[in-house]
C-alpha cells in the first residue's frame, strides 16, 4: 500500500511537472481570457482538465501521507486512512469546481461576437418579422448584435440546409416557421437536411393565427363567396404561398381540404413575395400569417375575409373566424429557434432563458401583439414534445392532400 | 551533496508543498468566481492590473512551483533513472529557472 502510494505520488508529480510549463506557456502567450474559457469546452481540453484534477488529487493525497508519516505520531493505518480521506475530499472539491467551471464558462462567456439568425424566407414575411423583433431585444440583452440572414427558397429548405451545416458553436441559430422542421420531411422526396437529427429545439418564440386575404379589388367579399367560386370552377382560382410545404401553403391546403374545394397552388420564395404577388393581382387569394398581412389589410391593399383562429383576432376586428363558414376549421402558425445539433447545452439553455426573458417584457408582448402574434417561450423539452406531435399531424395532412415534391 | 544541503532541500520541499496547497485552492476559487460572475477578459484584467496584492500572491505561487517541482523531480531522477551528480542538478536548476521565468511572464502579463 505504502509503496504504491509513494509510486503514485512520484508519477503524478512528474506529470504535473510536464504540464506546468505548458500551462505557463499558454498563459504567457497572452491568450485572450474569454477565448481561453471557450477553448476549455473542447472535448480534448476537458479531458485534459479532468486528468489534471486526478493528478492534483493523487499528488496532494500522497503528499499529505508523507507529511503525516513524518510529522504525526499516528499508527500507519490511521495515516493511510487520513491521506486517502484527504485525497478523496480534494478530488471531490476539484471535480465540483471544474464541473461548475465547465457548465458556467461557456454560457457566461457566450456570446463574444455577433449571433446569426438564419431565417429561411425573404424579408417581409411573418418569420422574418418575428426574428427581427426578437433579435432587437436579444441584441440589448447580450450586448452583441443579432444579425438576421434571409435565405429563402425550397419552402425553407435552402436556409435549413445552411443552418444544419453551420458550426454548432451557438453563433448560428436557425429561426424557422414550424412547417420547415415538422412538415417538409413528409413533402420533399429529397431534403438536404434532417429536421430531427440536424437540429435541437431551443424554444417556440411566437404563434399566431392566419388570415384569408384577397386583393382589395377582388370580387370575393366573404369566405363563402370564395369557397363557392372555387367549387364552381375547380382549378380556376389560384393561391399564393411562401413555398411548397410552408405554413402558408399547408394552411391553404388544409382550408381547401375542409372546404372540399380546389385551387391552383402558386409557390413563391417567401411570404413577403407571395403577398406582393397577391397585391399585384397575380393570384386570387392567400392564407397568410396575420403578422405578415396585417399591414397590407390596414393600408387597404388587401381585404381580410376570415381568420383561422376560433374567435376573432382583436387586431382585425370585424373579420370573422373561417370556422363560422367551415365549422371546426382552425389553423395556427408558429416561429421558433432551433440550433445546429451539437450546440453546447449551456448555450441552448442561455438562448432559451434570455428569449423567455425578452418575451416576458411588456414591450415585446405589445410589439408582437400588434403583429397578431402571441409569445410562447416554452422550454426546450416542451418544444421538442410539441414538434414531435406536430410532425405526426402534418404527416397525416400531407398524405391526405397528396402534397409531394420530387 | 552535503547533509546540510540535503536537509535544506527536504525543508524547502515540505514548506513549498504547504504553500502550494493553499495557493492552488485560492487560485481555483478565483477562477470560479471570475467565470461564474461572468467577468469579461477586460474586467478581469481591470482588477488584476496594477494590483500589488495579486502580483504578490501569484509571485509566491510561481516561486513555490519553481522550488517544489525540481526537488520532486530530483528524487524521481534518482529512484527511476539512477541519475546522480552535478549534471542532474544543473538540468534541474535550468528547469527551475524556466518555470520561474515562464510563470513570472504570465503573472506580469496579468499585472502590467
Amino acid at each position: 500500500m505504502s509503496k504504491w502510494m509513494a509510486y503514485l505520488h512520484r508519477i503524478s508529480g512528474t506529470a504535473l511537472a510536464v504540464f506546468l510549463p505548458v500551462h505557463f506557456w499558454a498563459l504567457g502567450l497572452g491568450l485572450e481570457m474569454d477565448g481561453f474559457l471557450a477553448w476549455t469546452e473542447q472535448p480534448l481540453v476537458k479531458f485534459a482538465e479532468w486528468g489534471l484534477v486526478v493528478l492534483l488529487a493523487a499528488h496532494l493525497g500522497g503528499g499529505l501521507r508523507v507529511l503525516a508519516l513524518e510529522f504525526l505520531p499516528w499508527r500507519d493505518w490511521q495515516k493511510g486512512l487520513a491521506a486517502a480521506a484527504a485525497a478523496v475530499a480534494f478530488a471531490a472539491g476539484l471535480a465540483f469546481a471544474l464541473a461548475l467551471l465547465g457548465s458556467g464558462a461557456f454560457a457566461q462567456s457566450w456570446p463574444q461576437k455577433p449571433v446569426r439568425f438564419i431565417v429561411p424566407f425573404p424579408p417581409g414575411g411573418a418569420t422574418d418579422i418575428s426574428a427581427r423583433l426578437l433579435g432587437e431585444k436579444l441584441t440589448q440583452i447580450w450586448g452583441q448584435t443579432v444579425v438576421i440572414e434571409n435565405r429563402g427558397g425550397a419552402g425553407g429548405g435552402v436556409g435549413a440546409a445552411e443552418a444544419a451545416r453551420a458550426a454548432p458553436d451557438g453563433y448560428t441559430l436557425f429561426f424557422p416557421s414550424g412547417s420547415v422542421v415538422t412538415a417538409n420531411q413528409h413533402i420533399y422526396a429529397k431534403l438536404n437536411y434532417d429536421p430531427e437529427k440536424d437540429f435541437v429545439p431551443v424554444t417556440n418564440v411566437v404563434s399566431g393565427p392566419q388570415v384569408l386575404v384577397v386583393p382589395a379589388g377582388s370580387p370575393y367579399k366573404s369566405v363563402k363567396a370564395l369557397v363557392d367560386a372555387a367549387k364552381a370552377s375547380p382549378g380556376r382560382l389560384t393561391f399564393g404561398h411562401a413555398g411548397i410545404g410552408s405554413q402558408t401553403h399547408l394552411a391553404a391546403e388544409n382550408f381547401l381540404y375542409q372546404a372540399k374545394a380546389d385551387a391552383v397552388s402558386v409557390p413563391y420564395k417567401g411570404e413577403g413575395p407571395a403577398l406582393a404577388g397577391l397585391v399585384g393581382g397575380e393570384t386570387t387569394f392567400a392564407l397568410t400569417n396575420l403578422a405578415a398581412s396585417i399591414g397590407h389589410v390596414n393600408a387597404g391593399r388587401l381585404r381580410a375575409l376570415g381568420i383561422t383562429s376560433r374567435t376573432e383576432a382583436p387586431q382585425l376586428p370585424g373579420v370573422p373566424p373561417i370556422a363560422s363558414t367551415l365549422p371546426g376549421f382552425e389553423n395556427a402558425g408558429w416561429f421558433g429557434i432551433v440550433a445546429p445539433a451539437g450546440t453546447p447545452k449551456e448555450i441552448i439553455a442561455k438562448v432559451y432563458q434570455d428569449t423567455k426573458k425578452a418575451l416576458d417584457t411588456t414591450e415585446m408582448k405589445a410589439r408582437f401583439y400588434a403583429q397578431g402574434l402571441a409569445p410562447v417561450g416554452n422550454s426546450p423539452e416542451e418544444f421538442a414534445t410539441a414538434m414531435k406531435a406536430e410532425t405526426a399531424l402534418w404527416a397525416n395532412v400531407v398524405k391526405e392532400r397528396n402534397i409531394h415534391v420530387q | 551533496m552535503s547533509a546540510k544541503a540535503q536537509s535544506l532541500l527536504w525543508i524547502a520541499q515540505r514548506a513549498s508543498a504547504a504553500v502550494l496547497a493553499v495557493c492552488v485552492l485560492v487560485h481555483l476559487a478565483t477562477i470560479i468566481y471570475a467565470v461564474q460572475g461572468g467577468l469579461s477578459a477586460a474586467e478581469i484584467l481591470g482588477r488584476t492590473r496594477g494590483n500589488a496584492a495579486w502580483l504578490a500572491f501569484y509571485s509566491i505561487f510561481v516561486l513555490g512551483v519553481a522550488v517544489h517541482a525540481p526537488i520532486g523531480l530530483r528524487s524521481v531522477f534518482i529512484e527511476w533513472l539512477g541519475w546522480r551528480g552535478k549534471s542532474r542538478d544543473r538540468v534541474l536548476l535550468v528547469f527551475s529557472v524556466i518555470l520561474l521565468a515562464m510563470g513570472m511572464r504570465a503573472v506580469l502579463a496579468l499585472f502590467a
